[in-house]
């Protein structure tokens, strides 16, 4: 039993023991911070394989704003669960453990974890790689696999590594792809001739590592969601748009009188008033790196509006909502919960124009496409980010505006 | 074994057993305020060397700066965490425990 698999049995019995807490604690309270320990702990399992964007993207969501969304909730609700007749229901737990082991059977089909003769790497990847991100040549559009590359000898590739030194100290056959040992080309950027960049290179040789996508967008979770899906993640911003605009419609009423319940208890806490001056410019300048460092490495819109909402979060928490309103009045906040979709259709849009087609970045720079790609996936970044923070915003407030009973 | 790795094993082997003190205290202490004493403190201690104990076996300077960051902002967040908390309970009227209550003798 190897280290990682001894850690996953370890992190899953931690999850499966919480996910049977949260069903069987009363106190509604306990039962969100279990939510959040559930999360975290999931975060740490996506950790151990290599996803870091989903990790994130649990941690942040999951971990910390849901829960912070809970408890709001279950300040207007109640504390304790209402107590119920509890019964064995056989049906119910016949028909749980059927679906069960359905599944936990349908998983002896599925290949190993990071199985490279996986029928994903042969079936999809290809296409992907054969994207506008991938092979950027001089011409702006959807590009054509340059030459060389054999999409049919990628597909058929079966994935076995040539050669594995015995010698366990030996990791130099890691340096090269496993495609490069069996002469599959891999996919190359190519310098435009007229970019200033080319001036340093040959015309026609790569100017970065192949897998270096012209030096932009080399995290291949952002290029597959904000290129390659990214019909996908607009209508997944419009969806969070969605929530939020029927959530003012539902809740948001008249401003009567004393709307504003007085200033936070926590206010005159000296150490948390500090704390939270020190730390709040430092969790916006992180929520910011996250959305703009989104094209290269985990991170990006979802999870950056998320951390930047909870700095507006924390302000109203400790300061009050009196003092939130005085920063980012609610009309504000509302405007730019439609701009950020408006940036992500806008931009889809702009390529439209530019005469490619709906959301093909490198319609945004004829001259380096890469470049073109890179701003267009920023832009999209910004878009969605703005969309999630405000949208989080706006149910925080909407939550807290709520007379407490 | 090197230098900087007996350094890094020092320092996580007392970070996992202070850990595991402020574990046992909070099984071991009788009320809501003990127990956050014994858990804030070690976690907030055993956490920094942890981290502290990383910096010596990581090999680019950069991680290790972050790492050294995350251990500031968690000896600025911790103690800051489990004095909202405590804060919280005591404007909750939440009584400490005293000599005579029950839960104290084990």
């Amino acid at each position: 039993m190897t280290a990682i698999v001894l850690i996953d049995t370890l992190l899953l019995l931690l999850v499966t023991v919480t996910a049977v807490a949260i069903i069987e604690v009363r106190n509604l309270y306990a039962s969100a911070m279990l939510t959040s320990v559930y999360s975290l702990l999931m975060a740490l399992v996506w950790v151990n394989m290599h996803s870091m964007d989903v990790a994130f993207t649990e941690a942040a969501v999951g971990g910390g704003i849901s829960t912070i969304l809970l408890i709001g909730t279950l300040v207007h609700t109640a504390r304790e669960e209402k107590p119920r007749k509890r019964r064995l229901d056989w049906k119910a737990l016949l028909l749980t453990g059927l679906c069960g082991g359905a599944l936990i059977y349908g998983t002896f089909d599925m290949p190993r974890f990071g199985d490279p003769k996986a029928p994903i790497h042969h079936f999809r990847v290809p296409e992907m790689m054969a994207q506008t991100v991938g092979f950027v040549t001089s011409r702006a559009g959807k590009q054509a696999p340059p030459e060389g590359f054999d999409p049919s000898a990628y597909r058929s590739f079966n994935g076995a590594v040539a050669s594995v030194p015995a010698d366990p100290t030996d990791t130099a056959w890691r340096e090269t792809s496993i495609l490069a040992q069996h002469g599959i080309m891999l996919p190359k950027v190519l310098g435009h001739a007229s970019h200033p960049a080319a001036e340093h290179t040959e015309a026609g040789h790569h100017q970065h590592p192949p897998d270096d996508f012209n030096g932009h967008v080399p995290n291949s979770v952002t290029s597959l969601l904000a290129a390659y899906r990214g019909y996908d993640t607009m209508f997944e911003t419009t969806v969070i748009f969605t929530a939020g605009v029927s959530l003012i419609l539902l809740l948001r009423r008249p401003r009567r009188e004393g709307y504003l319940q007085r200033s936070a208890p926590l206010a005159d806490q000296a150490v948390l008033r500090v704390v939270t001056k020190m730390a709040i410019p430092f969790i916006l300048l992180f929520g910011l790196y996250v959305i703009t460092h989104g094209e290269l490495g985990p991170g990006g819109g979802f999870q950056g509006g998320v951390v930047v909402a909870c700095a507006f979060i924390l302000f109203a928490l400790i300061f009050g909502r009196p003092a939130l309103y005085r920063v980012l009045p609610p009309p504000v906040c509302d405007l730019l919960t439609g701009l950020g979709v408006l940036m992500y259709s806008g931009t889809g849009a702009a390529c439209l124009l530019l005469g490619g087609q709906f959301l093909d970045y490198s319609m945004l720079n004829t001259l380096s496409p890469g470049d073109g790609e890179a701003l267009g996936m920023t832009l999209v970044e910004y878009g969605v980010g703005i969309t999630v923070s405000m949208v989080m915003l706006t149910i925080f407030n909407q939550l807290a505006e709520e007379q407490s009973k | 074994m090197q230098a900087h790795e007996i350094v890094t094993t020092v320092l996580l082997a007392l970070g996992c057993v202070i850990s595991l003190t402020g574990s046992y205290g909070l099984l071991r202490m009788p009320d809501f305020y003990t127990r956050l004493h014994t858990a804030g403190k070690t976690d907030s201690l055993a956490q920094v060397m942890i981290f502290v104990g990383l910096v010596f076996v990581t090999p680019d300077l950069l991680t290790q700066l972050k790492l050294v960051m995350v251990a500031m902002i968690l000896m600025i967040a911790a103690p800051t965490a489990t004095h909202a908390i405590t804060k919280a309970a005591h404007l909750h009227h939440l009584r400490p425990w005293t000599k005579g209550d029950p839960g104290g003798e084990p």
